[in-house]
C-alpha cells in the first residue's frame, strides 16, 4: 500500500521538490542579500546598541529597499497553497473515479476505506514536510526584515503554520471535491474556488480585522508631540507592534495597538480554522467513500 | 476435499439491489458448484454488473445475500476481498504505469500474491515489463488485467464482459488462455457476456439475466436436455404442448415450439405428426432474453434445479 501510494504521487512529488527548490534559491538569495545589508548599513549595530530607539531613518531605509523585492516570494506564496493543494487533492479520489480505476484499486485484498486512509496519511505527511521546508526558508529568508518589521501581520508572510495548513485545507477539499464530482479537472477547479473561502477568512483576521488589538495609555517622558502611529519605532517601544491609533490627552497617550506577542494567537487561529475545514472534508469524504457501496 | 466440493462456489439467496427507487437486481437466487464454468448472459442494464460487483464486495446488497464458497459476501471486508478475483469492464488499469508497476502493484495490494505466475505469465505473452500500459494494444492491457486477476490467487474469478473491446484474434486468444488457467488451477470463473456465441463453446453453467431477474440458471447440459423444439400442426393449441411454451413460430401449417420439457415429459405429451428436436444453445438464450422480465420467478421455479441433475 505504502509503495502503491509512492507509486501514484510520485509526479506530484517530484513537481513539489522543484517547487520548493525555486523558492529556496529565491529566498536564499534575498536573505543573504538582507542580512549583508543588514550589517553593511549598520542596522544591527544601531539595534544592539539602543533597541530600536535611535534608529529611525536606518530602519526606514531598510524596510524601504526590501518591502517591495519580498512582494514577488509572497504572491507566489499567496496562491500557491490553493494551487497545489488542490491540484494534488483532486486526483486522489477524482481520477480513480473518472478512468474507472477504482473497480481495479478497491477489489484488491484492501478494503477501501483503509486504502483512502494509507493513501490520506502518507500524502498529509509530504504535504506537511513540503510545507515545513518551505515555511522554513522563507522566514529564514525574512529574519532580519522581522526584526524590525510589524510582527503580527506576518502569517500574511508565509511563516508559522499558515502556509502548512492553508495547503492541507486546499488538499482535503480537493479531495472531497474529486470524491463528489468523479473527475480531476473539475474537483480542481471546485476545490481551489471552495478553498478561497477559509483563505479569506484567515486573512482577514490575521490583517486587517485586527481582532486581537489591545488599548493602553502611555505616559509621554519626552513630549507627545512628535508621536505618531507611524512612529519608527512604535510609541510601545517595541519594534514589532503595530499601532493602529494613538489620541493624545496631556502628557499621555491612548495607543490602540496589536502586540508583536499574538503572532502565534494569530497563527492558531488561522490554523484552527484551515484544520477545521481539512478536517471536516476528509471525514466527510472517508464516510461517504465507506458508505458508498450503494 | 470432498466437504469443499459439496459447498457451492457460488450462492445466491434472494439476493436484490437497489439503486434509488430502481432495482438493479431483484429476488435472485441460484446455486452454482465449485469448478463450474458460468456464463452470466442479458442484455445491457440487466444486473450482470450488479451481480458481479454484489459477488466480489464492490457493493453491498440491499436484501439477501451472495456466498462464495459458503461464506457471505460483505462489501469492502478483507475476507470477501481475497476470495474474489476480479475482471471489471473495459480492465481498467494504471496508463502511467509501467507494466512492471502493475505487476507490484497487485503484490503490495494481495497478501497471496503469486509473483512468480505473474512474472511467467509476461514473458509467456511478450510483454516486456519496462513497457507503459498506455503503450500496450488491447489485447495486451485485457492480458495484464487479467494476469492481476490470476495472480491474486483465488478460488473464483469474475470477469465482466472480458472481450467485448477486443478484435476477434485477441478475443480467442484471451479467452483460450482464461481456460487454461481455470483448467489448470480448478477455477470457478463467472464470465458476464453478450456474446451468446462466445460463450456456447466455453461455459458448462448458464444464467440468464433480463431486466434485474434471473431468468435461468442451471448446468448447460441439463438445460439443453429440459427443453425441446417440436414441430407440431398449426392448430395444436399452447395447453396440449408439454411444459411452458418459450417460443413459437407459425409457419401456414406447422408451428416451431420451444418449449421448457425434458425427454419423458415430451414422450407423455406425444401425438401423431410432431417432430421433436434438442433445443439449441443460442436458441434457449434468445428465447429467455425475449422473455418479459416479470414472468421471470415463474420461469426460473420451472425450469432451475428441477431438470438440473
Amino acid at each position: 500500500m505504502i509503495w502503491v501510494t509512492w507509486r501514484q504521487h510520485r509526479t506530484q512529488a517530484v513537481v513539489c521538490l522543484a517547487l520548493f527548490c525555486a523558492v529556496a534559491i529565491a529566498a536564499v538569495a534575498l536573505g543573504a542579500w538582507m542580512r549583508s545589508t543588514f550589517s553593511s548599513d549598520g542596522l544591527g549595530a544601531c539595534l544592539a546598541r539602543s533597541g530600536g530607539a535611535d534608529c529611525t531613518s536606518v530602519i526606514d531605509a531598510f524596510t524601504q529597499k526590501f518591502n517591495g523585492p519580498v512582494i514577488p516570494l509572497g504572491v507566489i506564496l499567496f496562491a500557491l497553497p490553493g494551487f497545489l493543494g488542490a491540484a494534488v487533492g483532486a486526483p486522489l479520489l477524482g481520477s480513480e473515479l473518472e478512468r474507472g480505476t477504482w473497480q481495479l484499486a478497491w477489489s484488491q485484498t484492501v478494503p477501501r476505506t483503509r486504502w483512502l486512509v494509507t493513501q490520506l496519511a502518507l500524502v498529509v505527511g509530504g504535504l506537511v514536510v513540503f510545507g515545513a521546508a518551505v515555511t522554513a526558508v522563507v522566514t529564514w529568508a525574512r529574519g532580519p526584515l522581522d526584526e524590525v518589521s510589524m510582527r503580527a501581520q506576518t502569517p500574511l508572510n508565509f511563516e508559522g503554520l499558515y502556509l502548512t495548513c492553508s495547503l492541507l485545507c486546499a488538499f482535503a477539499l480537493g479531495v472531497l471535491a474529486g470524491l463528489l464530482l468523479r473527475n480531476t479537472i473539475g474537483g480542481m477547479v471546485v476545490a481551489y474556488i471552495a478553498w478561497e473561502a477559509p483563505s479569506l477568512v484567515a486573512t482577514l483576521l490575521s490583517g486587517p480585522l485586527h481582532i486581537l488589538t489591545v488599548t493602553k495609555t502611555i505616559a509621554c517622558t519626552n513630549g507627545c508631540a512628535r508621536a505618531s502611529a507611524s512612529s519608527i519605532p512604535p510609541v510601545t517601544g517595541n519594534l514589532g507592534d503595530q499601532v493602529l491609533s494613538l489620541t493624545r490627552t496631556g502628557n499621555h497617550l491612548i495607543v490602540t495597538y496589536e502586540p508583536a506577542s499574538r503572532f502565534w494567537t494569530l497563527q492558531l487561529i488561522d490554523a484552527g480554522l484551515f484544520l477545521a475545514v481539512a478536517a471536516a472534508a476528509l471525514g466527510t469524504a472517508i464516510w461517504l467513500l465507506h458508505r458508498r457501496t450503494t | 476435499m470432498t466437504l469443499e466440493a459439496s459447498v457451492p462456489a457460488l450462492r445466491a439467496d434472494r439476493l436484490g439491489k437497489q439503486y434509488g427507487h430502481v432495482w438493479g437486481l431483484r429476488d435472485c437466487s441460484f446455486e452454482v458448484p465449485a469448478g463450474s464454468v458460468v456464463g452470466l448472459v442479458g442484455p445491457n442494464g440487466a444486473g450482470k454488473t450488479t451481480l458481479l460487483a454484489l459477488t466480489v464486495g464492490l457493493l453491498a446488497p440491499t436484501e439477501g445475500q451472495v456466498a462464495v464458497f459458503g461464506e457471505p459476501s460483505r462489501a469492502q471486508t478483507e475476507g470477501t476481498l481475497a476470495r474474489v478475483s476480479y475482471l471489471a469492464q473495459d480492465h481498467p488499469l494504471y496508463r502511467n504505469f509501467t507494466v512492471g508497476d502493475m505487476l507490484r502493484f497487485g503484490r503490495s495490494m494481495n497478501p497471496r500474491w503469486d509473483h512468480a505466475l505473474a512474472l511467467g505469465r509476461m514473458e509467456a505473452l511478450g510483454i516486456p515489463l519496462a513497457r507503459k500500459i498506455k503503450a500496450l494494444s488491447g489485447g495486451q492491457q485485457a492480458q495484464v488485467a487479467l494476469t492481476l486477476a490470476l495472480a491474486k490467487r483465488t478460488p473464483l474469478l469474475a470477469l465482466d464482459e472480458p472481450v467485448a473491446s477486443l478484435d476477434p484474434v485477441a478475443r480467442l486468444e484471451f479467452m483460450q488462455d482464461v481456460m487454461a488457467e481455470v483448467a489448470d488451477k480448478g477455477l470457478t470463473v463467472i464470465i458476464a457476456s453478450h456474446v451468446i456465441a462466445e460463450l456456447e463453446r466455453l461455459c458448462d453453467w448458464l444464467l440468464v439475466l433480463t431486466g434485474g431477474r434471473l431468468q435461468l440458471s442451471g448446468p448447460l447440459d441439463g438445460l439443453l436436455a429440459g427443453h425441446a423444439v417440436l414441430t407440431v400442426p398449426r392448430q395444436t393449441q399452447d395447453a396440449d404442448l408439454p411444459g411452458a411454451v418459450l417460443s413459437r413460430t407459425d409457419s401456414d401449417r406447422h408451428s416451431t415450439v420451444l418449449v421448457a420439457a425434458d425427454q419423458a415429459h415430451v414422450a407423455a405429451a406425444w401425438q401423431p405428426g410432431w417432430l421433436s428436436e434438442p433445443a439449441g444453445f443460442e436458441q434457449l438464450v434468445l428465447a429467455y432474453l425475449r422473455r418479459p422480465p416479470v414472468a421471470a420467478p415463474a420461469g426460473r421455479s420451472m425450469v432451475g434445479e428441477g431438470t438440473a441433475r
